[in-house]
């Protein structure tokens, strides 16, 4: 059986003492995308009793393309477009106005767009509690889909690693098969897949012994 | 029609379909908000305030640019 729970060691104090990760809360940033046992997080449907296991989101590195297509917006109307307006030698006059404001908007859309791409980062959750695995998904900004499994009802777990990327960064898709008719979930592109399957199996195991978590 | 009507008829026309552009942004933008409202009932977590409050700040700056394109142009 795999182990749940890692022994960590604290900097704190001249001896370092272990202690389990069951009682090791931590604490949620902006960007983090991979938390066991995160401190003051909650869900939409958590019971008084259950409890986050484990925290994600997709790997940070995802957001790296819409990141570079934003640095490059920032400089659209400051050195792109007046460079490409020169290099196809057009010669409108567009009034200042338009420009002041045509400027403006560009920024507030670039802001947007930095935005809705965080968003859609940042409200794509996976959490596993010492009772269901919960995906909650938002589409397009309008749609919500909120999927979960029993740990009691999944059949299989497994996790596929592929492409140069994330072998470097270490990340990949987990995916969790159901014995109940609904659909299997899949973690996409999740920091420490082969974790995330160790510790799921970990707590199936405890679950099926009946031990609480 | 004069010769000199008609760039004032296109800019007129180009005004027009700004506006709509930036209206249909102000909805986008609203969107967003409401997006994270939602958000904010699903997950609770410690950078949500941030979150809304830089939310709201897109919805009034994009509010202000269809104000401003609505008087300056």
């Amino acid at each position: 059986v795999p182990t749940l729970f890692d022994v960590a060691a604290t900097s704190s104090g001249n001896s370092k003492k272990t202690r389990p990760m069951k009682n090791t809360k931590k604490r949620m940033g902006p960007f983090t995308s991979f938390a066991e046992n995160p401190d003051g997080v909650r869900f939409e449907t958590q019971e008084a009793k259950e409890t986050i296991v484990l925290f994600l989101r997709q790997h940070i590195v995802v957001n790296v393309p819409w990141v570079c297509v934003s640095v490059l917006m920032l400089f659209v109307p400051t050195f792109l477009l007046p460079l490409f307006l020169h290099a196809v030698r057009v010669s409108l006059p567009i009034p200042a106005t338009y420009i002041f404001v045509g400027t403006l908007f560009w920024y507030v859309a670039t802001f947007g767009f930095i935005l809705a791409n965080f968003l859609g980062w940042f409200i794509n959750i996976y959490i596993v509690t010492n009772e269901r695995i919960v995906d909650i998904d938002f589409y397009y900004l309008l749609n919500k889909d909120f999927s979960q499994a029993e740990l009691n009802k999944v059949q299989d777990i497994s996790f596929i690693t592929k492409g140069l990327l994330s072998t470097i960064f270490n990340y990949g898709e987990v995916v969790v098969q159901t014995a109940s008719e609904s659909p299997n979930l899949e973690f996409d592109k999740v920091p420490n897949p082969e974790k995330v399957v160790e510790t799921i199996r970990s707590l199936i195991e405890k679950h099926k012994r009946g031990r609480p978590l | 029609m004069t010769e000199q009507a008609l760039p004032i008829i296109a800019w007129f026309g180009f005004k027009i379909l700004s506006l709509i552009g930036i209206a249909v942004y102000v909805v986008f933008a609203g969107i967003i908000v409401r997006q994270e409202n939602l958000m904010s009932h699903v997950l609770e977590e410690g950078f949500e305030p941030i979150l809304r409050m830089l939310t709201y700040i897109h919805f009034i700056a994009a509010l202000i640019v269809f104000l401003l394109a609505l008087i300056l142009l």
